[in-house]
This record gives C-alpha cells, sequence and structure tokens, in this order.
C-alpha cells in the first residue's frame, strides 16, 4: 500500500510539475493583448549575429518589413510605374541636380524631428561604403531642413530609384561616422582613400544600441529564435492609414515557416513553397496570391563550345523544349511560358514593347519537327537509337548544371533534361550546390546550365537585359574579373537591326530621363535577345505567397488589383498595404476586447490548484512515511 | 636515477601518456578542419557578392566593391601565412573574428551566446535517454521473452531506425500543427519573457524545451535500450553471477552490484563520446525547431563560409570529444583496473 501511494505521489508530482510549465507562460501571455496584430515570416539572425547597423551585412533589416521600421522617401506602383510621395513630399530634376523635398511633421520614434540631415547622412554613409549611385552623382547637399539635392554627373532613372527607395536612417544614431565622411569627402577623399578605407573599416564593427526609424512600427526588444514582436508608433505622421497595432515577424526559412502557416499562426509568407505544400494551403483554405518575380530560370550555353555558339543550333534547343510542360511540372501554377521571349519579364513587355516588335517577336513554340529540321539542314542525323548525331557520326551529348537546392530550378532542369533526351539530344543532370554552381558558371566550367534571367525586383528594362547579356559574360562584357560566364559575343552583326554593340545598348537603355528614348533602345535588345538568343528562358516565376484571410487580417484584393503588380520582394505589394491603409484591415476577433466586468482568471485558478494537489500529495506521502 | 629513465617513467604512466595522445590528437585535427574549410567550394566574399547581385541586380564590380568595403578578410594572403596566424592566435586563446555572420564580432561572444543553450538541452536529453535506455534495457533482460521484451524491444528497434530529423518533423506537424502548439516548439523561450532567474522564465525554457527533448530522447532511446538489453543478458550468463545466486545473496544485490555495474561497463565508452558531442548540439534539430544552440551556429556558419566561426566550432567540438574520451578512458581504467595493468 506504502509502495503504491508512494508511486502516485511521484507519478502525481511529475504531472504536476509538466502541467504548470505549460499553464505559466500562458497565464503570462494573458495579462496583454496585442490586437489588432499582423504576423509575417522573414528570416533573420539574432544578436550578437544579427544587429542594427542596418548599412552592414547581418543587420536586422527584417527584409521587407524593414521599410516599416525606416521609411523611403517614396513607395513604387508597378502597376502604373510611377512612384508615390512618402517621406518625401515631391522632387524633380532642376539642371544638374536632383532635388527632393521633404515631409514636415515626421519623427523618430525617439522624438527627433526627420531632416534633411538624415537623408544627407544616409547617403554620405554610403558615400564611405561605394554605393553605386555614385556613378550617376557625386554630391549630396542639405539646403534647408526639408530640402536636400544631389548633383547630378550621369542622368538616369536609376539613381531617382536608389535615392527615392532608399530608408532613411537617423543622424542621431550614426551622427560620428557622417560628420567624419562630409569632413574626408569635403577634403576630396573618396571611398578608395586610406582615410575613408579606415573609417569603414570601423564602422563595419558599429553597433548602434537603437534601432530607430520614422515607420509605423517600433523595436520592443522581445526577439527570440523563434519571432520578433514590434509595436505600433504613436507619434506616426500617417498613423490614420496604419490599420494594426502589433507586427510579429516568424524567423526562418521555408522548412521552418511552414508549420506556422499550416498552423494559421502567420497572416502572409514570401517564401517559396513547393507545389504539395501548396496544396495543403489552398485544403486548408488559405489563400495563394502570385505576384511576378519578373525573372525565372534560363537554359545556357558555354559558346566556347561548338555547336552550342551556333544560333541555329540554340534555336532547335528552343523548338525543342516545351516551356509550357517545364513551367507546370517545375512550380505549378507560379511558373508561366513567356510568349515572347523578349528578355523582358511579360510585365514589362505591353508598356516598354512597340505593337510591331511584339509582332517580330518569334515566341519559339513547342516544334519538334522544326528542331529536327533546323539540325538536318545542318548536317545533324538521327541514329538507329533514337540520338542525334554531329556530321562526324558522333553522338550529340551534353551536360546541364543546376543549383541542387532550388527545388523549381533542379525540377526544371531535369524536365529539360528528360524533354531533349526524348528529342534526341543526350543529356546529363548535374546538380552542384547552390554556393558554388554560380562561380561554375562565371569560370566558365560548364556545358549547359541553368541560372536565372531577368532582373528581378527592378522596374527598369537595364536591369532585365543586364542579367539576360552581361550578368553572366563579364569577360565579353570586359567587366568585374573577366570571367568567361557565358562567352557570349557582344558585338554582332544581326539580321533585326544590323551591326550593334550589345553592351552599349544595355548602359545606354538606362541613360537619361526620356523615357521614349530609352524605349527605342529596349525594343532594339528584345529584337536582339529574340533573334541570337543568349540563353532559352524557360518561364517566369511568380510567388506562391500563402495569405490567410478571416483569422487576423481580412481584405485582401482580389488576384486581379493592380497592387499584385508589386513584386512580393523589392516593393513588396504587402508592405504597401499595411502602410497605406490599402485593403488590409483587422478581423473583428482581432480588434481589442472592449473593456469589461473582470471575472475569474481560469488559468491562475488552474495553477493554483496544481500547486495545492502537488502540496497535498505530498503531504499524504510523508503522512503515510510516518 | 639519469633524466632518460625519469622522462621514461613519466612517459610510461598511464595518465599522462593518454593527456599528451589527446593534446595530439586536437592539435591534428584542429590543423586537418583548418586546411579542409577552406578547400570547400566559394568564400565568403564570392557568396556575399553573389546575394547583392541576384537580391538588388548590382553589377559584379559595384558589389565586390561593397564586399570589399563591408569585410576585413584577406583571403589573397598565403594559406601557409593564414595558417601560422590562425596557430598564434589559437595559443593566444584568441579565435579570431567572424567574418561573415557577424563580421568583426569575436567568436567567443558568438559561441558563448549559443553554447549554454545546447549544453541545456543536449546534456538533459543525452543523460534521460541513456537512463531511461539504461532502466528498460535491465527490465527486457531480466523479463526476456515476456511481453514487456517483446513490446519494448520492437518499439526501440523501430524508433532507433527512425532518422531524428523525422521525429522532429512529425512532432511539429501531429501536435505543433494540429494542436496549435507550434508556437511553444519554436526557439529556446518565448519572445515577451524577460530571460532571468524566476519562475515565469525558468517554465518556459522547460515548455519550449519539451519538443526537441522528446525529439532527442526518442532517437536515441532506442539505441541505449538494445545495447544494455544486449550487455544485461551476457553478463547474466556469466559463471560470477551463477556463483552469486548459488550462495543466496540477494535478488537486488545481483541485479546492481553484479549485472548492473559490469553490463554497463562498455556503453560507458559511448556515453562519453556522446556526451563529447553535447557542444557541438545537433544541426538538424536545431535547426527543425530554430532552437538557440551551437548546432544552428555552425549550420549558418558554413552556409556563409565564416572560416573563423566554423574552425572554433570544430575545434569545440575536438576539444570536448578528446576531452570526455579521455575522461571515459581514466573511469573506465578506475572501474576495470586491468586496463591500466594491461597498459
Amino acid at each position: 500500500m506504502n509502495h503504491k501511494i508512494k508511486s502516485l505521489v511521484l507519478s502525481l508530482a511529475i504531472i504536476a510539475i509538466f502541467a504548470a510549465s505549460f499553464v505559466l507562460p500562458v497565464a503570462v501571455f494573458a495579462q496583454e493583448e496585442r490586437k489588432p496584430l499582423f504576423v509575417g515570416a522573414w528570416p533573420y539572425l539574432l544578436p550578437p549575429q544579427g544587429h542594427f547597423n542596418t548599412f552592414v551585412t547581418n543587420a536586422l533589416t527584417f527584409g521587407i518589413y524593414h521599410q516599416m521600421i525606416q521609411e523611403p522617401l517614396a513607395l513604387y506602383f508597378w502597376a502604373n510605374l510611377s512612384y508615390i510621395p512618402w517621406l518625401a513630399t515631391d522632387w524633380k530634376v532642376e539642371g544638374d541636380y536632383f532635388v527632393v523635398h521633404l515631409r514636415d511633421g515626421v519623427t523618430f520614434h525617439d522624438g527627433t524631428p526627420f531632416t534633411a540631415k538624415d537623408v544627407a547622412c544616409t547617403w554620405q554613409i554610403h558615400y564611405m561604403l561605394n554605393h553605386p549611385i555614385y556613378q550617376y552623382i557625386d554630391k549630396v547637399e542639405v539646403v534647408d531642413d526639408h530640402t536636400v539635392r544631389f548633383h547630378i554627373i550621369k542622368a538616369s532613372p536609376v539613381l531617382i530609384r536608389y535615392i527615392l527607395r532608399e530608408p532613411v536612417r537617423p543622424y542621431s544614431t550614426y551622427k560620428e561616422y557622417c560628420d567624419k565622411v562630409a569632413q574626408l569627402w569635403a577634403q576630396g577623399k573618396g571611398p578608395a582613400s586610406d582615410e575613408m578605407k579606415q573609417l569603414a573599416a570601423e564602422f563595419r564593427n558599429f553597433r548602434p544600441d537603437k534601432y530607430i526609424g520614422t515607420g509605423p512600427f517600433m523595436w520592443t526588444g522581445e526577439i527570440t529564435e523563434a519571432e520578433v514582436w514590434f509595436k505600433f508608433y504613436e507619434n506616426y505622421w500617417n498613423k490614420d492609414r496604419v490599420k494594426f497595432r502589433w507586427l510579429k515577424l516568424i524567423n526562418g526559412e521555408t522548412p521552418q515557416v511552414t508549420p506556422h502557416v499550416l498552423a494559421k499562426e502567420v497572416d502572409y509568407a514570401t517564401h517559396g513553397f513547393p507545389p504539395a505544400t501548396e496544396k495543403q494551403f489552398i485544403e486548408l483554405g488559405i489563400r495563394i496570391i502570385r505576384p511576378p518575380i519578373y525573372s525565372g530560370p534560363c537554359l545556357y550555353f558555354n559558346m566556347k563550345i561548338w555547336p552550342l555558339n551556333e544560333v541555329w543550333f540554340r534555336r532547335a534547343i528552343a523548338y525543342a523544349i516545351n516551356k509550357t510542360e517545364n513551367a507546370w511540372v517545375s512550380l505549378g501554377l507560379s511558373a508561366k511560358k513567356l510568349p515572347l521571349m523578349s528578355g523582358l519579364p511579360l510585365e514589362f513587355e505591353e508598356p516598354w514593347l512597340y505593337p510591331e516588335t511584339r509582332a517580330k517577336l518569334n515566341p519559339y513554340n513547342y516544334d519538334p519537327q522544326k528542331a529536327a529540321q533546323i539540325l538536318e539542314e545542318h548536317g545533324f542525323t538521327k541514329g538507329p537509337d533514337g540520338f542525334w548525331r554531329y556530321p562526324n557520326g558522333t553522338v550529340v551529348h551534353f551536360e546541364l548544371s543546376f543549383p541542387a537546392e532550388y527545388a523549381d530550378w533542379s525540377a526544371a532542369a531535369q524536365n529539360v533534361a528528360e524533354q531533349l533526351t526524348a528529342f534526341g539530344i543526350k543529356i546529363t543532370p548535374r546538380a552542384v550546390t547552390f554556393t558554388q554552381h554560380p562561380q561554375e558558371v562565371l569560370d566558365g566550367n560548364f556545358q549547359l546550365a541553368i541560372r536565372h534571367w531577368g532582373g528581378g525586383a527592378n522596374p527598369h528594362p537595364y536591369f532585365s537585359f543586364y542579367a539576360d547579356f552581361i550578368y553572366w559574360n563579364q569577360k565579353a562584357a570586359g567587366i568585374g574579373e573577366g570571367r568567361p560566364g557565358i562567352s557570349f559575343p557582344l558585338e554582332q552583326d544581326t539580321e533585326c537591326c544590323g551591326h550593334v554593340n550589345i553592351k552599349e545598348l544595355v548602359f545606354a537603355c538606362a541613360e537619361g530621363f526620356d523615357v521614349e528614348k530609352q524605349k527605342e533602345i529596349v525594343n532594339k535588345l528584345a529584337l536582339i535577345y529574340n533573334e541570337l538568343l543568349p540563353g532559352v528562358p524557360l518561364w517566369e516565376r511568380y510567388g506562391n505567397n500563402p495569405s490567410l484571410d478571416g483569422v487576423r487580417v481580412t481584405g485582401w484584393p482580389p488576384d486581379d488589383d493592380p497592387i499584385y503588380k508589386n513584386p512580393p520582394y523589392g516593393d513588396a505589394f504587402v508592405v504597401f498595404m499595411l502602410l497605406t491603409g490599402y485593403g488590409l484591415k483587422p478581423t473583428p476577433q482581432n480588434m481589442p476586447t472592449p473593456p469589461g466586468p473582470a471575472g475569474p482568471d481560469i488559468t491562475m485558478i488552474a495553477v493554483i490548484l496544481i500547486i495545492a494537489l502537488v502540496v497535498i500529495a505530498v503531504g499524504i506521502y510523508y503522512m503515510k512515511k510516518k | 636515477m639519469s633524466f632518460k629513465s625519469v622522462v621514461g617513467k613519466i612517459y610510461r604512466n598511464f595518465l599522462v601518456r593518454r593527456i599528451l595522445r589527446a593534446f595530439g590528437v586536437i592539435f591534428v585535427t584542429s590543423t586537418l578542419t583548418f586546411f579542409i574549410i577552406r578547400l570547400m567550394p566559394s568564400n565568403p566574399i564570392e557568396i556575399f557578392i553573389n546575394q547583392m547581385m541576384a537580391a538588388y541586380g548590382m553589377s559584379y564590380q559595384d558589389a565586390k566593391a561593397l564586399a570589399l568595403a563591408l569585410f576585413t578578410i584577406d583571403l589573397d594572403k598565403p594559406l601557409h601565412q593564414q595558417y601560422i596566424e590562425y596557430l598564434i592566435n589559437l595559443f593566444q586563446g584568441n579565435l579570431g573574428r567572424s567574418i561573415s555572420i557577424s563580421p568583426g564580432t569575436p567568436v567567443m561572444d558568438i559561441i558563448l551566446a549559443f553554447l549554454p543553450w545546447t549544453l541545456f538541452s543536449v546534456s538533459i536529453s543525452i543523460l534521460a535517454s541513456f537512463v531511461l535506455g539504461v532502466i528498460t534495457g535491465i527490465i527486457a533482460a531480466y523479463r526476456r521473452g515476456g511481453l514487456f521484451d517483446k513490446v519494448m524491444s520492437t518499439f526501440a528497434a523501430i524508433i532507433s531506425a527512425i532518422p531524428g530529423y523525422l521525429i522532429g518533423i512529425l512532432i511539429i506537424v501531429f501536435i505543433g500543427v494540429q494542436y496549435g502548439l507550434i508556437n511553444y516548439m519554436r526557439g529556446a523561450y518565448s519572445a515577451g519573457i524577460r530571460p532571468g532567474f524566476n519562475l515565469q522564465f525558468i517554465s518556459d525554457v522547460f515548455l519550449h524545451l519539451a519538443a526537441p527533448f522528446a525529439t532527442y530522447v526518442l532517437s536515441t532511446f532506442g539505441g541505449w535500450m538494445l545495447s544494455m538489453k544486449a550487455s544485461t543478458i551476457s553478463t547474466l550468463g556469466e559463471d560470477y553471477v551463477t556463483v552469486a545466486k548459488a550462495k543466496g545473496l540477494p535478488e537486488s544485490r545481483i541485479r546492481t552490484q553484479y549485472v548492473g555495474r559490469n553490463a554497463i561497463l562498455p556503453l560507458f565508452t559511448s556515453l562519453a563520446i556522446q556526451l563529447g558531442f553535447i557542444f557541438g548540439g545537433s544541426v538538424l534539430i536545431e535547426n527543425i525547431f530554430v532552437y538557440r544552440g551551437v548546432g544552428r551556429l555552425l549550420w549558418s556558419s558554413i552556409n556563409a563560409r565564416d572560416y573563423t566561426v566554423m574552425q572554433a566550432v570544430f575545434l569545440i567540438i575536438t576539444i570536448s570529444v578528446v576531452v570526455s574520451n579521455l575522461l571515459a578512458d581514466l573511469i573506465y581504467g578506475l572501474i576495470d583496473p586491468r586496463v591500466r595493468v594491461g597498459e
């Protein structure tokens, strides 16, 4: 009997301790109601790895949500390719200057007013760190408290984007470095000078102890490996527009975030989810939004190898691949075949390409007969084993490398290999770790490779053509370390446009502020791309972003809403909506509960009962023992 | 007594020889680690450049200029020079500064921020798994052929065949997602709780430990149980156990002093090695549960090719495994004097 009681008491005590450990934290959280809340997800590093110096690597910027803390001068609306004034009220080019007028009455989270000094300080730090904007400007001047101007040395829409979309950091935090940079700059010392390099080295180790901006959400200090919390800044200049009072971000990449989405603990995530997971989300009633990424996988050729350097061979390959099938097997509904193969994303074709240009572009629709005809015209023959042979009788065989960790690109590569092998061009797929693969392509250590086309979250075609012609082609472009890459000649005779210098055209398409002049060059480049095919774009990638409606958040606009022209990353549509109050709002259950008469705290009663149970059990045990 | 004979006597000493050997192993391993890490494809600067080019559409020159402004590392220095600097720093107790995951931060600071969590979670889990496995193994051996033995042995065989990360994922999906407990299965503690020596924080830490603890225990318990069962069965057949029984010694004394003590001996070496790995954490399990620990640190440092952090973590794992093996040798020597005599 005594033994049985002893076992019972011990069991009860263990159960009680476990129960208490579950109940106590719940009791703690029950004390504060955090509503209305929006829950997003983004990977970040916890201090000491993560830090508040948002200019250098591993800062706690929280990706797209950075602009909810430190705001830019303007937002960008992709549907009509226009900027929306934010911390800036207006801007214009005046002679050699780009002049920006700033909003009055804006304060940082510590109460200090936002002025031109903060904007200048942001760009002074970037000067020290050799930001690419300094190819286009050479001076930043504070005109008055609410006016700042930039001296232009090379006109380009790129500089406007850099200036208007950069989050503004507070002068109060970076004062010491901004002042030193200004001094050195005034002495004519640039980023390459020893003094500036020394200062930059010090700056890399600078770790501000506070994280402030002008944005609607401010740092609370509540951060763990799992999640981070931000609360609303009550003196926010645009407070009526912002409908949420708390922001929580779940830390992690796709594998860590997936269970949170499945548990409906996340309102929106930008991570790339595999089609099977996406299907599960849909079954649970979670909506999938598919915004354009303005980029995708492309089949590149090493043009040091014959016949990959022959345009007719590349065209044959383009005809031999069923790109619709490739898109579907790789990423389901979030991959779309490009109708025109212009080197530009689908969404750029209408605003940037003339109708006559579009009419001229070859879509390279799936046509294996045409591919076979091209090969036969050049002396290739198909053997009894179904494989094509060179005119000398050797079987045509290539290796296709791709980054192993990118699930959609891997699937695309496997499918290309299967399709081309079925067509008769033997392809051996080779997976390479994602950090090594770009190096191999840049070094020219490949035959066929899958890398990206398109400029991603950059709204000017320049970025797309840079990726298409220059990015993997350093030696021919005379840039970087001159690594051979795809070795695509950038000076060629073309059917569409005669003799062309493609590199010059790519850089020229982003020069000046005359959009019509830029369009002419863009059209020319599209025709050149379509004719010469430096790569075969397989499809354009669209997001598959789970968006939960009805739990904490509601009001996601319908799929055809122009807001979804904004990509999920660069000019993130969700950040646009949260800042401007467009669409998204809290559900009724995500609104603070009105104060009512205090009832019994069930959680605390449970804690007291458990403690009482343990005390009684221990008491019985000692009584029996005696 | 000549100097040579004194040296010879010292060298023949069991303890001295073991310690010297341990130092040798640590030196060789850390040297190999240094070079193997640098043989890995890519480097921190190239990774950063690619990230900048992909994320911001920067040209290679722009991205490289930015990288050179942000990183302090000079990878163009001759390898032997880097190695000599590494050794000098190491002998001064300086593990260097992080190159890429937290540029400029002393590696020791980074490790000290992660190590306590790993020590806490993995040591509790390993010891619990060991104790549970040993007890269950002895019971199964004593009741071999019975229902308990059949059920537990089958369970242990199945569970030890399932990889730990899979058990972790199953726990997340079937318990975390289905029962809405996912927020308690992520991280080492909740975001709103201030760390400190208070009941609220401690209970929250244990609550967050539950899922990784269950994963560690479930994935290792089977191995301990089956080993202990086999070892106990083998010991039960020894002559001295039969003699003890014939002498009419109490069963409890035979179980603990004769069977248990001898049966557990082979498991000590495995336990010692396992305890050594406590310092390395578990890369997969810590990543699945986003649990703060050295394993997660190692994962991020490998991805970012942060050479100094990787070197430091591998060095710590090496030292802890070597030291725990050394301790196992010494303890084994105490438990079984034949080991010392044999040497």
